[in-house]
């Protein structure tokens, strides 16, 4: 394909800056300003961005968040620069290094003395969760401090396009990008400290926060945090699992939605979820071909409103077919399914190809606690929420003083849900911090029958079993 | 479970494994090596895989240059790379008194068959390029010194004994050891208890609480160490770098990545596993001391582990007076992975009744007890 840029989407509209050039292993590359290294050569046709450590078997583009070092070039002579969040800039030189590049042969110098900063409190993550805990803890007066990775706060509402539906009325019929924005707008207006393009990189004892910005490292010494990490895409074993143009669903996302830029030509959507039926009709919309959605179980997994869409764009929806193979040399150029039966075993002769480009992967998701377990909260496996999760209060408190949890690294469930626990987790903070009150009491209740109502009924059986298990005592929390 | 072994094992780490490979090896195989967390939980598997021989009491020299000899035969024997690389160790002196020391140790390491030789700093230059060395005084260096991968060699031990039949229990932690008189009668632990009369304690910073356990006293006090690992890069550092006065050290695994990791002298003592702030700052700073070009290198991981000290940094090996076959193989005080081979081949040989190939007499913890021991003065980290 010769343009990956998307100028025209029936949503979406991409504000590129100024058009500049860089240097790519000697090579000029078009760039607009604003846009990320990774993304420009992308759009440029490159698939091949590094090579893993061990086995030095290419990288392509995956995460497209930073997060899984698939991308890591040498930027300027410095080596492993995670080229999908550094901006490119022009006449920037960019090279590849493959697994082990040379020992830097430049001393960039010393950075500035590290300074702590004391805040009162900090929240980690930009998502729903983050943001209705930073807005409700500073509507009640905190300071609040709130770090996330992307550009912008929302978290995965800004890769959303379609429209929510569901029991949270004021939502209802919007756009997740939209609910996003409104929610940053609302968390800025109370005063809010949002520091974008902010990573947390870890939990010092005791209550030290420790980020990256701009390849700085910066510790704020903070009075309580609520953590709304989100959650990991889960990963499928499969022959060559590892091709380039296999990517998490999140990741496409991320290319598709917020750079401009698609991911090839044709997909196989593996998982037909929530998340692998609207990441198929986004695609549709970004004009992209989807081959087929396949769904290892007998029925499909998200709601039928999401399934008869694509289906009425032509996408066939294939249940009890699973995928065992990409195709290619060292790339995806295409992908072996076959069905399955009742015990998970493949029907002989069901066996066949698929043509495609990329391979989007949407089974699911796990909850993103390493930064919590890494703080000592005790965690326990919850399969109802998808994985571990720590154990928490009523309250959303954790077992590790000073820290609560919200959203999906308390557990898998949806936006809705994750709001109203940081919601929950920003107002119990502030009353531990402060002096009880009234309004603080309102709010808390107010969540707490917000949770119930969520999980009430059939469709709130699995969520309710799992919060069940994990919920503890004030006393045990300690 | 309630069972009955010929010895129990505690401690899944280099030491436990180890012993309970030559236990194997001379064909006692009623043995159960136990571990309260996963194999490599405590300081076998967070150390940095350092393999020197360039000590300066007789004891050291003697357990690390035969251990040094074994690690060279140990792939052969594990069926497993253990990715060990004579790139030699590096030692630096910042002071002329220091300096002298160097010359003194490396002619009793000579003496005693180490090949250890005291080099210039410009010498030390030659040997690793990138080094800053307007403050270096003097070094050694030997050859024959490298890293191993901690990981491989104790997965390596593990496949092996179980391979011979010897039980290894993960996630099993010892609650009690139950003695009558100077006898012992059984170990008990959270799963169920299991006769026997013979204890290994192999439990690193755990020692104590272990010993104290059989109604027996040792005199090691557990105190973290930080370490971390930078990104990879292709090989350009061939030997461990160290230095006794920044108690710092930093190698090149075969990955490629730095692994180093410097000492706190005014660590708390007590358990402790965290990765600290002042470490983050400290090894940095320190580290671009070294090799100023290391300011465009990523550390990704920081992480911690316990010296199991003693007052003399030697350990502490052989049963102790108030319980009879209650061998002790701890107190490695920060170099209990590079002694490991022949230390564990002497406690089995204890074990068995047989006579050790090496004396221990002065390793003993009987020793504390008189005023006169020898101090290991090349501890770092």
């Amino acid at each position: 394909m010769s343009e990956k840029r998307i100028f025209d989407h029936p949503v979406l509209k991409f504000d590129r800056g100024q058009e500049f050039y860089f240097e790519f292993e000697g090579k000029k590359i078009k760039a607009y300003e604003g846009e990320t290294i990774a993304s420009a050569l992308y759009a440029d046709g490159l698939t091949k961005f590094t090579e893993s450590k061990i086995l030095e078997r290419p990288r392509g583009f995956f995460c497209a968040i930073g997060k899984c070092s698939s991308c890591i070039m040498s930027v300027n002579g410095r080596p492993h620069v995670r080229t999908c969040v550094t901006q490119a800039e022009e006449n920037m030189k960019v090279e590849r290094h493959g697994a082990r590049p040379k020992f830097p042969g430049i001393d960039v110098g010393r950075g500035k003395e590290i300074k702590e900063k004391e805040i009162e409190i900090a929240i980690i993550g930009g998502g729903p969760a983050g943001l209705m805990a930073a807005i409700t803890a500073a509507k009640l007066g905190s300071e609040v401090h709130l770090f996330d990775e992307g550009s912008n706060p929302g978290g995965q509402l800004i890769k959303q396009t379609h429209q929510f539906f569901g029991s949270h009325e004021e939502d209802a019929g919007t756009r997740g990008i939209v609910i996003g924005e409104n929610l940053a707008e609302e968390a800025q207006k109370l005063g809010v400290n949002i520091h974008p393009k902010t990573k947390v990189l870890g939990y010092y004892f005791d209550r030290k926060v420790a980020v990256e910005r701009k390849g700085r490292f910066e510790i704020y010494d903070v009075g309580g945090i609520v953590y709304a990490g989100g959650a990991i895409e889960n990963y499928l074993a499969f022959e060559n699992n590892d091709f380039p143009g296999v990517y998490g669903a999140g990741g496409v996302q991320t290319l598709m939605n917020e750079e401009g830029i698609v991911p090839g030509e044709k997909v196989l959507m593996v998982g037909s979820g929530n998340v692998g039926l609207i990441v198929s009709y986004q695609l549709l919309q970004a004009g992209v071909d989807v081959a087929e959605v396949i769904e290892a179980l007998p029925t499909i997994g998200g709601y039928q409103v999401h399934a008869s869409k694509i289906r009425r764009a032509g996408v066939p929806i294939q249940t009890s077919h699973t995928i065992v193979k990409a195709v290619g040399e060292d790339e995806v150029e295409g992908a072996v399914v076959h069905q399955v039966d009742e015990d998970w075993k493949k029907v002989e002769g069901t066996e066949r190809k698929i043509d495609c480009d990329i391979i989007c992967l949407a089974v699911g998701l796990r909850p993103d606690t390493s930064f919590l377990r890494q703080a000592d909260c005790e965690m326990e496996y919850v399969a109802e929420l998808g994985g571990f999760v720590p154990l928490r209060t009523e309250d959303m408190r954790t077992t590790t003083k000073g820290i609560y949890v919200a959203g999906d690294s308390a557990g898998i469930e949806e936006a809705t849900v994750a709001a109203l626990e940081g919601k929950l987790a920003g107002a119990a903070l502030h009353e531990e911090l402060n002096e009880e009150d009234e309004e603080t009491k309102r709010l808390k209740r107010e969540a707490k029958k917000g949770l119930e109502q969520m999980r009430k009924g059939p469709y709130g059986k699995v969520p309710r079993l799992g919060v069940k298990t994990c919920t503890v005592d004030e006393e045990v929390c300690g | 479970m309630s069972e009955e072994y010929d010895a129990v094992i505690i401690g899944g780490g280099v030491n436990g494994l180890g012993t309970a490979y030559h236990l194997g090896k001379k064909g006692s195989t009623d043995v159960v090596v136990l571990d309260k967390s996963y194999l490599g939980y405590g300081a076998s598997g967070r150390n940095g895989g350092g393999i020197r021989q360039q000590w300066t009491s007789e004891e050291n020299i003697k357990l690390a240059l035969e251990s040094r000899k074994m690690f060279e035969k140990l792939n052969e024997e594990l069926e497993e790379d253990l990715e060990f690389y004579q790139g030699g160790y590096l030692v630096l002196s910042f002071d002329e008194e220091e300096a002298e020391e160097f010359k003194e140790n490396v002619k009793r390491q000579n003496r005693l068959g180490v090949e250890s030789e005291f080099l210039s700093p410009e010498e030390a230059k030659e040997i690793v390029p990138e080094l800053d060395i307007s403050e270096v005084v003097a070094a050694t260096f030997n050859q024959s010194d490298g890293t191993i991968y901690p990981f491989k060699v104790i997965h390596g031990y593990a496949n092996r004994v179980r391979e011979m039949g010897i039980e290894v229990k993960e996630h099993t932690e010892v609650t009690d050891i139950v003695t009558d008189g100077e006898e012992i009668k059984k170990v008990k632990t959270d799963k169920g208890e299991i006769k026997t009369d013979t204890v290994v304690n192999a439990a690193g910073g755990w020692s104590s609480q272990v010993a104290e356990m059989a109604g027996a006293e040792i005199p090691n006090v557990p105190v973290r160490h930080e370490i971390m690992v930078t990104e990879p890069f292709e090989r350009f550092l061939e030997p461990m770098v160290i230095s006794f006065k920044h108690g710092i050290y930093f190698s090149q695994s075969e990955h490629g990545n730095i692994v180093g990791g410097i000492g706190n002298p005014d660590e708390e003592p007590g358990i402790n596993q965290k990765g600290s702030l002042w470490f983050l700052k400290t090894f940095s700073d320190t580290l671009l001391d070294f090799i100023p070009r290391f300011s465009a290198v990523n550390m990704i991981r920081q992480w911690a582990g316990l010296y199991d000290t003693t007052p003399d940094a030697q350990p502490i090996l052989g049963s102790v007076p108030e319980v009879e076959r209650f061998y002790q193989v701890n107190g490695f005080s920060g170099h209990g992975f590079m002694v490991s081979p022949m230390v564990d081949k002497v406690t089995a040989e204890l074990v068995m009744g047989e006579e050790p190939s090496m004396d221990i007499e002065r390793l003993k913890v009987e020793r504390f007890e008189d005023m006169d021991i020898e101090e290991e003065g090349a501890v770092v980290g």
